[in-house]
C-alpha cells in the first residue's frame, strides 16, 4: 500500500472518532435548538432570521480531532517507519476527504432545511443566513473549505504540541494574544474599526468562507510541515 | 562481512549534554547484534539515528547504503520497536497489527496471528488498557512479523515475565534462522541474551568501548586468580579490565590478546575461570566510568546527566 495512504487509513481506524463524535456533538446542539425553537416559539417571538451558531461546534470538534491526529498518531506512524512526509501527506489526505464528506452532508441537510422551511419552525441551523448561498456547488465549498482550514489549524497546533510540548502551547497562546492585542491597540489608535468592519461587510460570502480560509490552509500547511521536519516522535 | 548500517564520526549533542561522541562503527548485515551499555550510554540515541528519528549533530549515519532521514527506500525496510512506543488512545491490539501490515512490505500475517496466540494477547482490547508486559508483547509481535531486513529492538521486553521472554528468544531465533536479517537488540538483561548474540557493541558515555563478535569475546574473556606478582606478569601482555586484591592475592578480569593466553596463565600458576559476556561488560563499563581513557572527558558528561 502507498505509505501516505496507509497513514491516512490509520487516521480513520476509528470511525467513532472521525465520524461519530463530531456529528454526535453537533446533533445534540441541533436537538437542543429544535426543542428550544418549538417550545419557545422563537421564530414568532423574535424578529431575527432564525439563525444559530450551533454549527460552530462541528468545526470546533474537527479542530480538536486533528490536534489529536498529530499528537496521538505521529508517534505510532513514525514507530512504524513512516516518514514525516508520508505522515503529513496522509493526515492532510484524511483532512481533505473528511472535509469533503462533511461538506456534502451539510449541503444535504441544508437542502432539507430549505425544503421544510426550517424544519417547520423557521430554524436555520445548518445554513445560518450568513453562510447561505443559492448555488449548491458553491454552498459545498462554503462548508468544506473552512472545515479544512479548521483541520489544518488542528494539525498545526498538534505539531507545536509534539515538537515543543506544553511550553510550546503556552508560547503559542501568549504570542497569539500579544499579536491580537497589538493589532487591536493599533486599530483603535488609527480609529479604523469601522473601516475594517466595512471591509469585511463588503466582501462576498465566497471571499470570506472560501478564499480567506484557502489562503490560511496554504500558510498553516507550510508552517506545520516545516515544524514537523525536525520533530522527534 | 558486509555492513547493514554505518556510523561515520557521529556526534549527537543535545542542549546540555552529548549523547554520542565521535562514534565510528558498523552494524553487520544478517547478524544479531547486542547493543549494550548502562542507562544513558547512548543506546536509544543510536537507534533514533538509525531510523532517521533524529539527525546527527555532526558525522554521517547510513543504513543500507543511504541516509535514513525521510528516506522511504530505507524506512520501508526498517522496523524499530521501542519500549517507550505510544499507541493512540483508542487503538486496539488488532488495529496496531493492521496498521503494521499496511506499511511493512515483508509483513507475515500468519506469523503475527501465531505470535498473538503465543503471547495470549486479546485482539480486541485497547492497548492502553494492557499491562506493561503485554504492551511490550505487542511490540514484539510487530517487530517479528514485520520481517524487516533491519529490525531494531530497544529494550523490547520491559515488564515481560520470564516465560514470555523465553518465548521471545525462541521465536526470534526460529524466525531468524528461516529468514536471516539484521537484528539489533538493546538490553540490560545481558546474561539472558548473551547466547543469542553474534556481535556485541558496548557503549559507555556516548562512546563505543567494545565492538567485537561474541564468539571471540567469550574466548578472550578470562578471570585469573593467584599471587599478585604473577597476575601482574600475566596482565602486562593482556588487557586487564578489573582487578581486586587481598592479602597478596589478586583476581583479575582480563581480555586476552593471544591464543595461548589460557595456557600461559596456567603456566604462571594462576587459576583460570571462563568469564561471561555480562561480567566483561560490567567490568568494562565500570572501568571507563572510573578512569576515562579518552580526551573527550566522559566524566563531564556524567555530571551533566
Amino acid at each position: 500500500m502507498n505509505r501516505a495512504v496507509a497513514a491516512a487509513r490509520m487516521q480513520t481506524v476509528h470511525p467513532l472518532v472521525s465520524l461519530g463524535l463530531p456529528w454526535a456533538i453537533v446533533g445534540l446542539s441541533f436537538a437542543i435548538n429544535l426543542i428550544v425553537w418549538r417550545v419557545g416559539d422563537v421564530a414568532a417571538q423574535s424578529p431575527g432570521d432564525g439563525s444559530t451558531g450551533g454549527l460552530g461546534s462541528l468545526y470546533a470538534t474537527v479542530l480538536v480531532i486533528f490536534i489529536q491526529a498529530v499528537t496521538h498518531m505521529f508517534p505510532l506512524a513514525m514507530g512504524l517507519s513512516l516518514s514525516r512526509r508520508d505522515f503529513f501527506a496522509g493526515t492532510a489526505l484524511a483532512a481533505v476527504v473528511q472535509s469533503a464528506w462533511y461538506g456534502l452532508a451539510l449541503v444535504v441537510l441544508t437542502v432539507i432545511e430549505d425544503a421544510t422551511n426550517g424544519w417547520g419552525i423557521r430554524l436555520h441551523f445548518w445554513a445560518p443566513s450568513f453562510l447561505h448561498v443559492d448555488n449548491i456547488a458553491l454552498q459545498f465549498l462554503v462548508f468544506a473549505v473552512p472545515m479544512l482550514a479548521c483541520a489544518f489549524l488542528g494539525i498545526a497546533v498538534g505539531v507545536v504540541w509534539k515538537r515543543w510540548g506544553t511550553p510550546g502551547i503556552y508560547a503559542l497562546l501568549l504570542i497569539s494574544l500579544l499579536l491580537a492585542g497589538v493589532a487591536a491597540i493599533w486599530i483603535t489608535w488609527l480609529k479604523a474599526w469601522t473601516e475594517i468592519g466595512g471591509w469585511f461587510a463588503d466582501q462576498s460570502v465566497s471571499v470570506l468562507t472560501i478564499a480567506l480560509p484557502a489562503a490560511l490552509i496554504v500558510v498553516l500547511a507550510g508552517l506545520a510541515f516545516q515544524g514537523l521536519r525536525r520533530t522527534v516522535p | 562481512m558486509t555492513t547493514a548500517a554505518t556510523f561515520d564520526a557521529v556526534t549527537m549533542r543535545f542542549r546540555g549534554h552529548t549523547a554520542l561522541t565521535d562514534v565510528t562503527t558498523g552494524i553487520q548485515a544478517d547478524t544479531i547484534t547486542g547493543l549494550l551499555g548502562r542507562n544513558g550510554a547512548g543506546k536509544t540515541t543510536m537507534m533514533q539515528l538509525l531510523t532517521g528519528h533524529r539527525v546527527p549533530t555532526t558525522g554521517r549515519v547510513q543504513v543500507l547504503g543511504r541516509s535514513p532521514y525521510e528516506n522511504d527506500a530505507v524506512l520501508s525496510r526498517l522496523c524499530f520497536i521501542k519500549e517507550s512506543q505510544r499507541y493512540p488512545d483508542l487503538f486496539r491490539v488488532c488495529d496496531a497489527v493492521a496498521a503494521a501490515s499496511w506499511v511493512y512490505p515483508g509483513w507475515d500475517q500468519e506469523l503475527a496471528e501465531q505470535l498473538l496466540e503465543d503471547f495470549e494477547l486479546p485482539r480486541k482490547r485497547q492497548i492502553k488498557k494492557l499491562s506493561r508486559g503485554m504492551t511490550s508483547a505487542v511490540g514484539i509481535v510487530l517487530g517479528l512479523a514485520s520481517r524487516a531486513p533491519v529490525t531494531l529492538f530497544d529494550e523490547p521486553y520491559l515488564g515481560l515475565d520470564a516465560v514470555a521472554r523465553q518465548l521471545f528468544y525462541d521465536r526470534l531465533l526460529a524466525d531468524y534462522a528461516e529468514h536471516p536479517r539484521t537484528i539489533v537488540l538493546s538490553t540490560h538483561l545481558i546474561e539472558e541474551i548473551s547466547d543469542l548474540l553474534e556481535h556485541v557493541l558496548l557503549l559507555d558515555h556516548g562512546q563505543v568501548v567494545l565492538d567485537a563478535d561474541a564468539e571471540t569475546l567469550r574466548a578472550q574473556a578470562l578471570t585469573v586468580t593467584g599471587p599478585s606478582r604473577s597476575v601482574a606478569t600475566f596482565g602486562a601482555v593482556h588487557d586487564v579490565v578489573k582487578t581486586e586484591s587481598l592479602a597478596g592475592q589478586t583476581r583479575a578480569i582480563v581480555r586476552t590478546s593471544t591464543a595461548t593466553a589460557h595456557r600461559d596463565a596456567v603456566d604462571l600458576g594462576l587459576s583460570v575461570e571462563p568469564t561471561s559476556i555480562q561480567q566483561l561488560v560490567v567490568a568494562l563499563s565500570l572501568r571507563s566510568a572510573g578512569a576515562p581513557t579518552s580526551p573527550a572527558a566522559p566524566s563531564l558528561q556524567g555530571v551533566s546527566r
